[in-house]
């Protein structure tokens, strides 16, 4: 019945139909729930462009071209199905569902694109992915010009003249020198500091004292709690198995020292997600990847759900990365395309793919370069010895060692015999064979473990040592000299017993030490004395050649006639790693040269030096060598630990998910980050597309990348956010369609400009932002602002803010005099743990002695649990860990008022606070004036001298002491 | 704080001028005044558009007919084919190999064999429930509830799965049920935190307090976690005595001091409202500190009452559980508007998560709930209470039909039991119910998403519309999904 409108359709005519009719049809009947514009897609679907139309939603595509029957946009407009009846308030008229019927019959044609590139092209046309250019400050006339005392200042009052508003007045000595030293270093001024500043005449005062805060320690102290928030950084792992991570501070103290030497912040964010990539010759940078180790841990689906795990712990990871770094939600694209950002689904897993392999754990390190430069030499050398380097081994720098060595234990060189079989049986089902040679054979069945059990005697008198050669053989895989097919063996336990008698128990010989020829990395032969048949020593890679190794006994054994040495190979690892042919030697030799010499060394010793052959050369350089290099290595300070991660050899296979379901994987997702940076590359090209490390380097790379919009903004926005309490974006985490858009765009452009055009310095844009007259002014407020702007977004006046949990505690310790400003080492405990139910400790923060050492350190050095949070800090708004947390909230209770006014901690200090006044004071009247002084720098008035001094008389001074720490006047800062 | 020395006014608020005003007075009072209440906090914060309407019970949305929720959450994942989803086809399948040949995602073991319930079943009520033999108490009260016969999980481990059915997210950081209520509807009183959580004396569930968290809604909205059997079961309700000059006297006319000392800093700096929140807290926390110390005070309940609730038995085994049973019902009554309780602490043992051995371990935890929560409906039922109080029971998943060992059973998201009773709800009822085995919900399938869709409804929410911007999203505590079920509404 539209045929009319409908001819044989040419190609462009079809594709006029979907922008003229097809379109504005769904606009009008369908968007409101389908769209972008209406930043809604009910069941995942989107019917606002032709790409999305055949793509669909969660039932499959809407679309089929040809097939309208097929087609569920149409089953469901003509609602002849009751689960499928669309839309939901009236149903389309029947010409209009001929209308969609007929274009989709006719091919379902329209303008082509890309639906992927349509998608990101759709949404790059917003303010925080535009590129990022300098703009020029606005020009100020006539009488607002005097008030701009930089270009911040040309900004804001550009702004405020729009709406006829000015700067509030420069805010008072006193009050600027609390608010600079809570906002730097988040302490209070003393009285003598707030009285030296306000009665500095020099024009460079206010400047002095900003400089004088950004150099103190306290700066970083202060600045580094931003990013632990920011991070989700804990002390412990959170969800079910909330257990202690020991080393987790030491990220907490490399974050405060790289706040404190202001490291640039292209630096900072290299150094966090791949130093061990950018940074290889700088060991200590090793605790900065506990960055990617900050959030919380689920050990319990780690060990029962693996493929679950990995898929969420990358999501905390690029969730944290992206919201911290880059001020972007790519997490919201992980079951579809973002429904607001213009980021597909695909990036989003292309971001998982970066951290794909990554695990989380302790981490050894060194804390000097110069150590792990010796570390690594000596391990060469040792790898040389193992590879049996002549390159390496036979310079002439390290002839005199061998020389050296040789001169020292080459006379002396062990004399072996072997040991006289009287019998030699498996236990396991082996059978057992003796040859010529001296040496047992091992064949026939080969089980999974298997014991040797030998009898054997021997002509020498005393027995000081023991060799076990386990002997390549042509017979065994690989030549052995293990049975595996690999031609490996794992001897779990060596033991040997000494029997006089047939009739008297043998006696069990101790064995002080073992030393093997070779050691499989991990295998070492110290395993087959360590009484655990899990471990033992095995010779990997080193197959197809002859090893060996000596046990040196605790005593010399003297052995009277008749006496037998009974000795059993336990080969209890499975896998059939048994020992293919072997010989067992005894020796009388005393001391070091009881060593495990290889038989090579062992000939070239007892040749004479011009007569060797060069493999006899060689294989004395590596062994004295390899005994070199491990006595240094063992010189060495031991690595410390961080809780970190290490990179793996290899990334793991990521999918795209549909739906964010495991059991739903499409694609694998190549290592990559946001198209909608259209700047750059959105995929890496990585020489090792497999390699790890060089994932997190690249979007490391890409996130530093100066034409990156993102990144500058994101820190400059943040660093604004700390100072004023609100950020230019007041969605720090969060730039795209579902924040804030910025009050001051510009400003933000500019100051994300100073920032990147500085190198990354925090300090420098700290420096431009305070010394600005809009920092200066007062907090309090002029009629016409609060009526016109009453949230302050234009700036018209300081924002007044509550100390955080941290600053008021410190706060409480600065003022009490009982600050301890000890920096660093692990976290301090304020509470007390006993056994909980499982792994995770019961912890209690009422039996604290506040007196006890390391209670006064500063907040940010106590272990923060991630699950059980301190009541105290939380009754603050200390935030959950288990979040990523931008900001600090502000909230008022009963219950923080009960914990503030009754809490110990505020009481106790209530009585040190007093003890200080009262030296302060002859009379209560004095004392009460000198609370007042210490805890708001400033006088008291002689009426509320009259008032306190009252209290305190009555109730004494603790008593006042609490009030004043529970006022208003304390918590907030003007 | 209402008495003050004579000395102390004369001099301060003579000086500064300033008349103390009742803190309720200024906003008004009943119910509308302890909306106001929440409210005054609110528009300082300005963090949420929500307003409950007196026309609406105090409803957001709809009339409201449940004002109060006590939830008890049997941590570890209750079995349910061994209390109340009878399984006739597990008796006839017991000893064969029939589960999955590889391990599921989160299952702590391989699969055994099937394992039929040791316990015996018997139809009860006029609704023909089947109960086992562990629920005695609850069993004569089946007509009462209304069964959701067939909830699942999307999980199988215990971290992730208490998470689900208290925030509905797999992941920690997000509010659950009680905070989403305290953030919505706010406060029915000053006196009592509006949310409370009282867990097992043996210790926290899985997380710790992750399952009472306010995730990123204000620490206010939190649960309060107060140790029922503790001497100070509220934290820091008063300065303990070591802190002589702490005395009550101080106290008082310390808090007037620091009444009058925030007052005048206000007025010097006008217009923020975060002030005046600071300063109403002071008052709400003495008031707080009048009214907890009666509320722990169980003496004052009946001889008959505590014997009921399984308090006072030489045998101690209700002795925790009933108590903060009993505790639930003085809460709610006093205005606390919503309370869970908790049975079990994590861990291997004491609590619901019966790898080893169901037919030792489970019938001691049966013991110790079954007799208190049958109490406790009565009780509430008595006095009125369940007119406008909805009673959850609920757990984080349920287990396998295979046996773990010999005789234990492992995580089995698949499919469990929860019940609701009380105001709103249709007695009598179930929906849903699961395969032959037990293994998987077969039909009527509900997760924790209609679970919270349905209890909000009833209290006057709808789930779709009580949501607050985070991280890039509006989120809401059924994420994307929910329907309320309407089969178990009155």
């Amino acid at each position: 019945m539209l045929a009319w409108s409908l001819p044989a359709v040419s190609a462009p005519v079809a594709d006029d139909l979907f922008q003229t009719r097809i379109l504005p049809l769904l606009t009008q009947r369908c968007h409101e729930c389908h769209s972008h514009a209406s930043k809604k897609s009910k069941a995942g679907l989107m019917l606002d462009s032709l790409g999305a139309l055949l793509k669909g939603g969660d039932s499959g595509p809407a679309v089929v071209p040809g097939d309208p029957e097929k087609s569920l946009l149409i089953r469901a407009v003509r609602q002849g199905d009751p689960k499928l009846q669309m839309p939901p308030k009236g149903k389309l008229s029947e010409t209009e569902i001929t209308l969609l019927a007929t274009w989709i019959r006719e091919g379902a044609r329209g303008p082509k694109e890309d639906p992927a590139a349509a998608f990101i092209a759709r949404g790059t046309n917003w303010w925080s992915l535009r590129p990022l250019e300098k703009p020029v400050p606005p020009p100020l006339a006539g009488a607002v010009a005097p008030q701009a005392r930089t270009a911040i200042d040309a900004f804001v009052l550009a702004k405020l003249r729009e709406r006829k508003l000015t700067f509030a007045p420069e805010a008072d000595r006193r009050t600027l020198i609390r608010r600079l030293s809570f906002d730097l270093t988040g302490l209070p001024p003393s009285p003598e500091e707030t009285r030296a500043f306000v009665e500095d005449n020099a024009t460079q005062a206010y400047e002095r004292l900003v400089d004088r805060l950004l150099a103190s320690p306290r700066y970083g102290e202060r600045w580094a709690r931003h990013w632990l928030d920011t991070i989700h950084f804990a002390d412990t792992h959170g969800f079910e198995h909330d257990t202690l991570r020991m080393n987790a501070w030491r990220f907490r103290d490399y974050t405060i020292a790289a706040m404190n030497r202001d490291t640039p912040w292209p630096r900072f964010i290299r150094e966090q997600l791949a130093a061990d990539v950018f940074f290889p010759d700088e060991p200590q940078l090793a605790a900065a990847l506990g960055f990617l180790a900050a959030g919380p841990l689920d050990t319990s689906t780690q060990s029962t759900a693996p493929r679950t795990f990995d898929y969420l712990d990358r999501d905390d990871l690029v969730t944290q990365t992206m919201s911290a770094f880059a001020s972007t939600t790519a997490h919201c694209a992980r079951c579809h395309d973002h429904k607001f950002d213009p980021i597909p689904q695909v990036d989003y897993y292309a971001l998982q793919a970066v951290f794909a392999g990554i695990s989380k754990g302790d981490v050894p390190f060194d804390e000097s370069p110069e150590t792990t430069r010796l570390r690594k030499q000596w391990q060469a050398l040792v790898t040389a010895a193992d590879t049996m380097n002549a390159a390496v081994l036979l310079t002439a720098e390290n002839q005199p060692l061998v020389a050296q060595w040789e001169e020292r234990f080459g006379k002396t060189v062990t004399e072996w015999q072997s040991l006289a079989l009287d019998s030699a049986n498996a236990t396991g089902g082996s059978t057992l064979a003796r040859e010529a040679d001296g040496s047992v054979s091992s064949s026939g069945t080969r089980p999974e473990r298997d014991t040797y059990n030998v009898i054997a005697t021997t002509s020498l008198a005393t027995v000081t040592a023991l060799r076990l050669e386990v002997l390549s053989d042509a017979k065994l895989p690989m030549k052995g000299p293990g049975r595996q097919d690999n031609g490996n063996l794992h001897l779990s336990e060596f033991e040997v017993h000494y029997r006089t008698h047939n009739a008297v128990p043998p006696t069990k010989l101790k064995i002080k030490r073992a030393t093997a020829d070779f050691n499989q990395a991990g295998w070492t032969i110290t395993h087959a004395l360590d009484g655990n048949v899990g471990t033992a020593w095995g010779i990997h890679p080193r197959v197809g050649e002859s090893h060996l190794a000596v046990f040196e006994l605790e005593q010399p054994v003297k052995l009277v006639a008749g006496a037998k040495l009974v000795i059993a190979l336990k080969q209890l690892h499975g896998g059939g790693h048994l020992i293919g042919r072997f010989r067992l030697s005894a020796t009388d030799a005393l001391g070091a040269s009881a060593e495990a010499v290889p038989t090579l060394v062992v000939a070239s010793l007892k040749t004479a030096r011009e007569g060797r052959t060069p493999e006899q050369r060689l294989a004395l350089a590596a062994h004295v060598l390899r005994l070199h290099a491990q006595a240094e290595q063992a010189k060495l300070p031991a690595p410390a630990q961080t809780f970190a991660v290490t990179r793996a050899a290899e990334a793991k296979a990521v999918h795209v998910l549909r739906r964010g379901d495991i059991d739903k994987p499409d694609a694998l997702a190549e290592p990559g980050t946001l198209a909608a940076v259209t700047m750059l590359p959105a995929r890496f090209a990585l020489k090792n597309p497999k390699g790890e490390a060089e994932r997190r380097a690249a979007l490391a790379d890409w996130l530093v990348d100066p034409r990156n919009p993102l990144t500058d903004r994101s820190m400059a926005n943040r660093i604004w956010h700390f100072h004023f309490g609100r950020g230019l974006c007041d969605t720090p985490n969060d730039f795209g369609r579902m924040g804030s858009a910025p009050t001051h765009p510009e400003l933000l452009d500019w100051l994300a400009c100073e920032l990147r055009a500085s190198g990354g310095s925090l300090k420098h844009l700290h420096r431009l932002i305070v010394t600005s007259a809009v920092y200066r002014q007062s907090s309090g407020g002029s009629a016409e602002g609060a009526a016109l702007d009453p949230e302050n977004k234009l700036l018209w006046r300081m924002n007044r803010s509550r100390l955080d949990a941290e600053s008021f505690r410190d706060a409480v310790l600065a003022v009490s005099g009982r600050l301890d400003l000890t920096m660093g080492g692990p976290g301090v405990q304020h509470f007390k743990t006993s056994p909980g139910p499982q792994a995770t400790p019961k912890v209690d923060y009422t039996a604290v002695d506040w007196d006890s050492p390391g209670a006064a350190r500063r907040s940010i050095y106590r272990v923060v649990w991630r699950g059980i949070p301190d009541p105290f800090m939380e009754a603050m708004d200390f935030p959950d860990a288990a979040l990523l947390q931008p900001t600090r909230p502000f909230s008022a209770s009963a219950l923080q008022a009960l914990v503030l006014f009754n809490n110990d901690f505020v009481l106790r200090h209530s009585e040190h606070f007093a003890a200080r006044a009262e030296k302060q004071g002859a009379d209560m009247g004095a004392r009460a004036g000198a609370a007042v002084r210490l805890a708001f720098q400033r006088e008291a008035t002689a009426e509320e001298l009259r008032v306190l001094s009252a209290y305190a008389v009555k109730h004494g001074l603790p008593a006042l002491c609490r009030v004043l720490f529970n006022s208003n006047e304390f918590m907030f800062i003007n | 704080m209402n008495s003050c020395s004579s000395t102390d006014r004369d001099g301060l608020l003579a000086s500064l001028a300033h008349s103390r005003r009742d803190f309720l007075g200024r906003i008004g009072g009943g119910f509308a005044g302890v909306a106001a209440a929440d409210l005054l906090f609110r528009d300082a914060l300005a963090d949420g558009p929500f307003r409950p309407k007196a026309e609406f019970n105090g409803g957001l949305h709809h009339p409201a007919k449940v004002k109060r929720v006590i939830q008890l959450f049997m941590t570890g994942g209750v079995s349910q084919m061994d209390t109340y989803d009878y399984k006739p086809a597990l008796e006839k399948l017991h000893g064969q190999k029939l589960g999955p040949t590889e391990k599921p995602e989160g299952f702590t073991a391989m699969p055994g064999t099937m394992m039929k319930s040791p316990f015996a079943f018997k139809q009860h009520g006029q609704s023909g429930r089947w109960v086992s033999s562990v629920f005695p108490e609850q069993a004569k009260l089946v007509d009462e509830l209304a069964f959701l016969m067939a909830m699942t999980s999307k999980t199988n481990v215990h971290g992730p799965g208490t998470y689900m059915m208290n925030s509905g997210m797999l992941l920690p950081g997000f509010p659950c049920l009680g905070a989403w209520v305290s953030y919505g509807l706010g406060r029915l009183t000053d006196n009592l935190p509006t949310f409370v959580v009282l867990p097992d004396a043996k210790g926290l569930p899985y997380n710790q307090t992750g399952p009472f968290s306010a995730g990123f809604l204000p620490a206010v909205h939190q649960g309060t976690i107060l140790n029922a059997g503790a001497p100070e079961p509220v934290p820091d309700l008063f300065a303990r005595n070591r802190f002589p000059f702490a005395s009550r006297d101080a106290d008082r006319d310390g808090l007037a001091l620091l009444d009058n000392l925030n007052r005048a800093h206000a007025k010097t700096h006008p217009a923020d409202s975060r002030l005046d929140a600071r300063i109403a807290s002071y008052e709400l926390a003495a008031k707080m500190q009048l009214s907890a110390p009666e509320v722990f005070d169980l003496a004052r309940e009946t001889e008959a009452t505590r014997t009921a609730y399984g308090l006072g038995n030489a045998n101690k085994v209700m002795e925790d559980f009933g108590r903060r049973c009993l505790l639930a019902r003085r809460l709610i009554e006093r205005g606390t508007r919503f309370v869970q309780v908790w049975s079990g602490p994590q861990g291997a043992t004491g609590n619901w998560d019966n790898h080893g051995n169901i037919p030792n371990e489970l019938p001691p935890m049966a013991a110790s709930v079954d007799q208190p929560i049958a109490t406790l409906l009565r009780d509430l039922k008595s006095r009125g209470l369940l007119a406008d109080t909805l009673v959850v029971w609920t757990t984080e998943f349920g287990r396998t039909p295979f046996a773990q060992g010999n005789v234990g059973r492992d995580h089995n998201g698949g499919t469990f039991v929860t019940w609701l009773a009380g105001a709103g709800i249709k007695p009598g009822t179930a929906v849903g119910q699961s395969d032959e085995w037990g293994y998987k919900a077969a039909e009527g399938k509900t997760y924790c998403y209609d679970l919270h869709a349905t209890i909000l409804h009833l209290m006057g929410i709808d789930h779709e519309r009580l949501t607050v911007r985070h991280s890039g999203l509006d989120r809401r505590l059924t994420d994307v999904h929910g329907h309320v079920v309407k089969a178990v509404l009155a």
